[in-house]
């Protein structure tokens, strides 16, 4: 086979085998770490940490709180390591654990929560207030954090994440219409902060 | 179909998730109507702006140490929610001591049980401990948390004047409403001193109230 197609084909197969040498890289690491290699679990680590806590980050909305979920995640991850056997990517595996731990903290820390507002970022009440034109400063991140946490943990799940509204059914327990819903209420609340 | 009705289905109509006949009552709707094509617009920014997000964001810190240290062979432990390790209470309250120090650039910071920052507000008076922890390893964590609060307090009171009278007020604000939760908690650790979830809710909040101030500090700096 020659021309484009050969090589569309011939780099699709490099990409196969570049994703099946990293699958096996990576098992052999899991292995290795559940065997009790704590070099090898800090690679995986490494090689995982940022997404873990960005997630961490935009489901709590907290930057320090969010230090001490990845922490848990991990030591978590550690512990269940047992069962992981391979059948999907590590980070794969990694996701419905990380989402867990973010809300079960969350509804452990519910009350609390009513009461402490902290000023998170002492340094956005040193910013200039907004020019007239408020998209061009539209911080989502900031606006996302003002969310209601069941539409926020959607919104993050779905719009930031990529998730489908039955994957996320199934990692928050609930029906996929009351995803859309909150979804729909999220997106709504965006929307007006947009154009505030 | 009326704006309302639209307003319903924008959300399908923009995912692609609508039948095509129904799609194509939308479409016609947007094309004569202002309203909706504003909202539509405002939807599909807030989309664009949720996908174009990083997905990786790098922690601030490296949080491998106290991952290492939980997961180290012979610890059955976690952070929350059972019981707090003394020893990774210590090393923390000794890091936030270290980082307290290095923010003040004086001496080691004393054991200062209550500081005050002189204001215009009448809000001045930042509560310190009353009611003392039962668990002696709580009670060092605390003492050492304190002493880093109060070293970071002192330096903002070199240099508040850097800061609007808005921010400082706001950041008084928030730690008057951290240390009435922290003397909520202590109450109830009296009532209840073996109680991992109280224990693991009085360092978090001790931690909390350290980060505030470490990030108005190093605006303060900055600025």
């Amino acid at each position: 086979m020659g021309g484009l197609a050969g090589t569309v084909l011939g780099g699709t197969l490099i990409q196969m085998r570049d994703d099946e040498d990293r699958r096996a890289a990576e098992m052999r690491l899991v292995r290795a770490a559940q065997n009790g290699d704590l070099a090898a679990f800090e690679r995986l680590y490494r090689e995982n940490e940022r997404k873990v806590f960005a997630l961490c980050l935009r489901l709590s909305s907290d930057a320090a709180l969010a230090e001490e979920l990845t922490q848990e995640v991990f030591v978590r991850a550690w512990r269940k390591l047992g069962s992981f056997r391979g059948e999907s990517a590590f980070s794969t595996w990694l996701y419905p654990l990380t989402v867990n731990v973010a809300l079960s903290e969350r509804r452990s820390r519910r009350r609390r929560d009513a009461r402490i507002v902290p000023t998170d970022d002492p340094a956005s009440l040193e910013r200039a207030p907004l020019a007239p034109r408020p998209e061009a400063g539209f911080d989502l991140e900031r606006a996302m954090a003002a969310l209601p946490p069941g539409a926020r943990t959607v919104f993050v799940l779905h719009d930031v994440e990529g998730r489908t509204h039955d994957e996320i059914a199934a990692l928050l327990d609930l029906a996929p219409g009351t995803s859309k819903a909150q979804l729909f209420r999220a997106r709504r609340l965006l929307r007006e902060a947009l154009g505030s | 179909m009326t704006c309302q009705e639209i307003d319903q289905r924008l959300d399908d109509f923009v995912d692609g998730a609508l039948p095509a006949a129904a799609a194509a009552e939308v479409e016609a709707h947007l094309r004569t109507c202002a309203l909706c094509q504003e909202r539509e617009r405002r939807l599909r920014q807030v989309i664009a702006h949720a996908a174009a997000l990083p997905r990786s964001v790098s922690p601030p810190r490296d949080l491998w140490p106290e991952i290492a240290r939980r997961v180290a062979p012979g610890r059955s432990w976690s952070w929350f929610p059972g019981r707090v390790r003394p020893v990774a209470l210590a090393a923390a309250a000794t890091v936030v001591v270290g980082l307290a120090a290095a923010l003040w650039h004086g001496p080691a910071p004393a054991r200062v049980r209550t500081v005050e920052i002189p204001a215009a507000s009448p809000r001045t008076a930042l509560v310190s401990a009353t009611t003392p922890v039962s668990d002696p390893v709580l009670a060092e964590a605390e003492k050492d948390y304190e002493a880093a609060a109060n070293a970071l307090l002192e330096a903002l009171q070199q240099r508040r004047a850097r800061l609007r009278p808005e921010t400082f007020d706001a950041v008084v604000a928030n730690l008057e409403v951290i240390d009435r939760a922290l003397a909520e908690v202590r109450q109830a650790l009296v009532k209840d001193p073996q109680n991992p979830e109280l224990t693991r809710m009085l360092v978090s909040t001790h931690r909390k109230k350290v980060d505030v101030l470490t990030r108005v500090v190093k605006l303060s700096m900055a600025l």
